[in-house]
């Protein structure tokens, strides 16, 4: 493929993307009935459930890659692992940002050391210091190794997040899907999950391939470390 | 449906009025968000280019 087609496939994939954006979010703020109880506010919902899935989307692709890492050294699980933990960051401050803004007409605090709450913010702060790391580090074999090695620790958050509801019913309600939803908001929920796991995917792409261009540049210089330049082959 | 009739059969009465603010801000700060993301990815994929 060469770059004009692939610059056309590009170009062809954001427009589609932001078609498929413009649709979900008018079927959430215009179509989508107002709840009960929570009227025209819980349409924050249709916003901040994908932006907080596609963080734990995130928070499991970083998992899987540090492990197969640590099993099989290779750039393009390191990368693609520096990559998912930056787009769980990001999706994941502004899905919380935005539970903030909900939470303050709904609960009456922006803010609360809700369990649910509270393991999200541990995240978050986690996810910042393995980028951190990443960062310190200027070997990038002994970068990867450690980021691994933290990037698992640091996922055994992503499961007690999604079961936080459940294990300890406090302030939040139960996770959002078309078991706990009213059926005539499940079609504007799927429509904005697709929306926003397709933006995901473009991010996740664009993200990777800048990160794998770093490490390439890094370890073909002459004076890397030898494993390092021995597992570009891989 | 079990699921949604509990969660239904938990909820009280009245309805929030207006709120429309916290909504235009939400979706603001999530568009403007994605926005900046985007754009700093666009950024770095063209720094990176130019290295290469």
């Amino acid at each position: 493929m060469d770059a004009r087609m692939r610059r056309g496939l590009g170009i062809a994939a954001v427009l589609a993307v932001a078609c498929i954006f413009g649709y979900a979010a008018w079927v959430g703020l215009a179509v989508a009935p107002p709840d009960r109880e929570m009227g025209d506010v819980q349409r924050i919902m249709y916003a901040h459930v994908p932006m907080v899935q596609m963080m734990l989307l995130a928070g499991t692709i970083l998992f899987v890659c540090s492990v197969l890492y640590l099993f099989r050294a290779s750039w393009k699980t390191d990368a693609l692992a520096e990559a998912s933990a930056e787009l769980a960051l990001v999706f994941g401050a502004i899905g919380t940002t935005l539970g903030a803004i909900w939470g303050r007409p709904t609960w009456g605090v922006y803010w609360a050391w809700d369990p649910r709450l509270t393991t999200v913010a541990i995240l978050l702060v986690a996810l910042a210091g393995y980028l951190a790391l990443r960062r310190f580090v200027d070997d990038p074999e002994r970068r990867a190794v450690w980021a691994a090695v933290t990037a698992i620790i640091i996922a055994v958050d992503v499961p007690i997040i999604y079961f936080s509801v459940k294990w300890w019913k406090s302030l939040h309600q139960v996770q959002s899907n078309p078991s706990t939803v009213d059926p005539q908001m499940v079609h504007a929920l799927r429509w904005n999950i697709t929306a926003f796991f397709l933006l995901f995917i473009v991010f996740l792409v664009v993200r990777y391939r800048i990160a794998l261009a770093a490490r390439m540049r890094e370890v073909t210089v002459p004076d890397a470390p030898p494993r390092a330049r021995e597992a570009v082959a891989s | 449906m079990n699921t949604l009739h509990t969660v239904l059969a938990a909820v009280g009465e009245g309805r929030i009025q207006g709120g429309w603010e916290y909504v235009r801000a939400a979706y603001g700060i999530c568009w403007t968000g994605l926005l900046l993301y985007a754009l700093s990815l666009w950024i770095r994929s063209r720094r990176s280019e130019d290295v290469k």
